[in-house]
C-alpha cells in the first residue's frame, strides 16, 4: 500500500533521482570533472563547481551514523508523530538522510549495518519509491 | 557584492570603528505582554520595534540625529525598504544599505563602509516580529529560496526538516562518541537560565532544575523543549562611529577588533554532524584573532549563538576553549559563569534571553565591555568574543573595551 509523504523537490535533475528509485536503484550525481559524489542534488559540484554529472549507482549498503526522532509535528497531518529518522553513511562514503524500516530508535546503535529498500509512497506530484533502510 | 559578503578580515581595519550607542526593545516585557494579550495590546510591527531601538540607541550615544550619516537595516522577516526606514527614523543618510540579517556581517560591513569614507556614524538596525508573525522553523513550507542550505528543505520526503533536527543529529553523534547522557546537555540549559534571571529583560525568568529539564517534552528527540531557543519579537540598534570620533562620547566605546568567516563548501551535513564544524571554527577563529592581534587566552567573556544547547558546545570545542568532548565539564565546573574562566551568554543567550539572531548577544557584550552590566558584570573585562555559527558557517567577532 502506498504511503503519503511530504512533497519531494522536483525539477530536471531531481526527477532523474526519483526515476532511478522507481527502478529500484539508488543513484546519486557524480561529477564528471572531479569524480566527487554530490548529495543532495545540486546545480554544481560542491568541490570543483562543474555542472556535469553522471548517475553513480550506490551498493545500498551503509552504516548508521546518527539518528533523531520527530516529536513536534512539523508536517501537519502528513506524517503521524513521533517518527524516527536516520543518517546513514553509504558504503561509497556519502551521508544520506533516511528513515528506518522495521526497526526503531530503541534498536539503534552507532555503526549498525543497514541495507537499502525502496518503499512505495506518494506525494502531491504522484507515486514514487522512497529509499529507506532495513537492518542488514 | 551581495549583502551576505563580508569584507576581508584585515589588520588595517582592526579597531577602526567602535560601537557608541546601543538600543534594544524590552524583550521580556514585550514577550509577557504578547502572552497576556491584555485589552489594548497590539501586535508589534517591525517598523515600530525599529523606531524604539533606534531612538534608544541615539539617546544612549549622545549624538545628534543629524550626526547619523549612515544607515544599515535588517528586517529579516519582512519590513520597510532602506529608504522608507530612513524616513521612518527621521534620517537623511548619505550612505544607506541593507545589511546581512543575522549578526555576522553587519558590523564588519559598517566598519568597511566607514573606513571607505561612505559615512562617519552609522546606525545599524535590526527588527523582527518573529513571534507575532508565527514564523515556523521547519516543515513543508519552509522557504527554499532564502539561501538556506539544501538540508532545510531537501529531505522533506523523509520527514526531515527544521533547525532543531540539525542539532539533534549533531548531539546524538557527539553523545555516542564521547559517552554523554541527556542530563549532561541539560547543564547548558540550566546555567543559561540562571544567567537570564540576572537580566530583567530576558524572556525567561523562572529557574529550571534538572528534573524540569528531563521532564519537558521532546521536540526532536534527543532534544527537549529547554534545548531550543525562545521565539520572540524585538529590535536592536547599534550606532557605530569612527574610532577617533568615539573617544569623547557618553559611554566607553567598544571597538570592533576582529572578525572571521568560514563557510562549509561541500558535504554540509557531514561537516556539521561528524565534523562538528571544528575545522571551520579553527579557521574563522584564526582570522579574527590574527586581525585583532590577540590570542585565544586573551578572551575573557564569550557570547555565542545558542539556537540549541548543542551550539555552545560545538563553539567552545571548535575554537579551542575546551578539548573535544569536554565543554560540558567546563559548564559543570562553573567556568562559564561569573567567577569562572570564560563567562558565557551572560544575558541568557537565545535559550532563555532573546532570539535576536545574535544581535542581542552583541548588545550584552557592549554592556559588559562598558562595565555597565550590573550584577552580572564580568570583572576587569577588556576583551570579549562573539560567535554565531549556523549549520554551515561560522562567524566570530572580537571586541575590545576602549579605542
Amino acid at each position: 500500500m502506498s504511503e503519503p509523504r511530504p512533497d519531494r523537490t522536483l525539477g530536471p535533475r531531481h526527477d532523474m533521482f526519483w526515476q532511478y528509485c522507481g527502478q529500484g536503484e539508488l543513484r546519486v550525481p557524480k561529477c564528471t570533472a572531479c569524480g566527487k559524489l554530490v548529495w543532495p542534488v545540486l546545480k554544481a559540484c560542491d568541490r570543483c563547481g562543474d555542472e556535469n554529472f553522471e548517475w553513480a549507482r550506490m551498493s545500498g549498503r551503509g552504516k548508521l551514523v546518527s539518528w533523531c526522532s520527530f516529536v513536534q509535528d512539523y508536517y501537519k497531518a502528513t506524517l503521524p508523530v513521533p517518527y524516527d529518522t536516520i543518517l546513514v553513511e553509504l558504503e561509497e562514503g556519502l551521508l544520506f538522510i533516511s528513515i528506518p524500516d522495521g526497526f526503531t530508535e530503541a534498536d539503534m546503535s552507532p555503526g549498525m549495518q543497514l541495507e537499502l529498500r525502496l518503499r512505495d509512497c506518494h506525494d502531491s506530484a504522484g507515486a514514487f519509491r522512497l529509499p529507506v533502510f532495513v537492518r542488514a | 557584492m551581495s549583502i551576505r559578503d563580508l569584507p576581508e578580515a584585515s589588520r588595517s581595519l582592526s579597531g577602526k570603528v567602535a560601537i557608541v550607542g546601543l538600543g534594544e526593545t524590552d524583550y521580556g516585557d514585550d514577550y509577557r505582554a504578547s502572552r497576556a494579550k491584555a485589552e489594548g495590546w497590539e501586535r508589534p510591527t517591525p517598523e515600530h520595534l525599529a523606531v524604539t531601538a533606534f531612538e534608544r540607541a541615539l539617546a544612549d550615544s549622545g549624538l545628534r540625529r543629524s550626526d547619523i550619516d549612515g544607515l544599515g537595516v535588517s528586517f529579516l522577516y519582512g519590513g520597510p525598504q532602506p529608504a522608507e526606514a530612513a524616513a521612518l527614523l527621521g534620517l537623511t543618510p548619505r550612505y544607506l544599505t541593507q545589511v546581512f540579517g543575522i549578526m555576522a556581517g553587519p558590523l564588519p560591513q559598517a566598519c568597511a563602509a566607514i573606513a571607505e569614507g561612505k559615512c562617519d556614524s552609522m546606525a545599524v538596525v535590526y527588527a523582527v516580529a518573529t513571534r507575532s508573525i508565527g514564523r515556523k522553523f521547519g516543515g513543508a513550507n519552509f522557504d527554499d529560496d532564502s539561501g538556506a542550505p539544501p538540508s532545510y528543505y531537501y529531505y522533506h520526503p523523509w520527514g526531515w526538516s527544521s533547525q532543531a533536527a540539525h542539532w539533534a543529529m549533531t548531539w546524538r553523534f557527539y553523545q555516542q562518541q564521547y559517552g554523554r547522557n541527556d542530563a549532561d546537555l541539560g547543564a547548558i540549559a540550566i546555567e543559561t537560565r540562571k544567567h537570564a534571571m540576572a537580566h530583567p529583560q530576558a524572556v525567561m525568568q523562572t529557574p529550571i532544575t534538572i528534573e524540569d529539564y528531563l521532564g519537558a517534552r521532546f521536540v526532536v528527540k534527543p532534544l527537549r523543549l529547554y534545548d531550543l531557543c525562545v521565539v520572540n519579537d524585538g529590535a536592536i540598534c547599534f550606532i557605530v562611529t569612527r574610532a577617533d570620533r568615539a573617544r569623547d562620547l557618553a559611554h566607553t566605546p567598544v571597538a570592533l577588533a576582529g572578525w572571521g568567516e568560514s563557510i562549509v563548501k561541500a558535504d554540509k551535513l557531514d561537516a556539521l554532524v561528524r565534523g562538528q564544524l571544528r575545522p571551520h571554527y579553527q579557521e574563522a577563529g584564526r582570522q579574527a584573532l590574527t586581525m585583532a592581534g590577540l590570542s585565544l587566552a586573551d578572551i575573557q567573556h564569550f557570547e555565542t549563538g545558542d539556537m540549541s544547547t548543542v551550539n555552545p558546545i560545538n563553539a567552545l570545542e571548535g575554537y579551542g576553549f575546551a578539548e573535544p568532548g569536554t565543554a560540558i565539564d567546563l559548564c559543570r565546573a562553573g567556568e562559564l559563569s561569573l567567577g569562572g574562566r570564560l563567562p558565557m551568554n551572560m544575558a541568557g543567550g537565545m535559550l532563555s534571553g532573546a532570539y535576536m539572531h545574535g544581535w542581542s548577544h552583541v548588545a550584552e557584550l557592549v554592556r559588559q565591555l562598558r562595565h555597565e552590566a550590573g550584577p552580572r558584570q564580568v570583572p576587569d573585562l577588556e576583551v570579549s568574543m562573539f560567535n554565531l555559527a549556523q549549520t554551515d558557517q561560522v562567524h566570530p567577532l572580537i571586541f575590545k573595551r576602549g579605542v
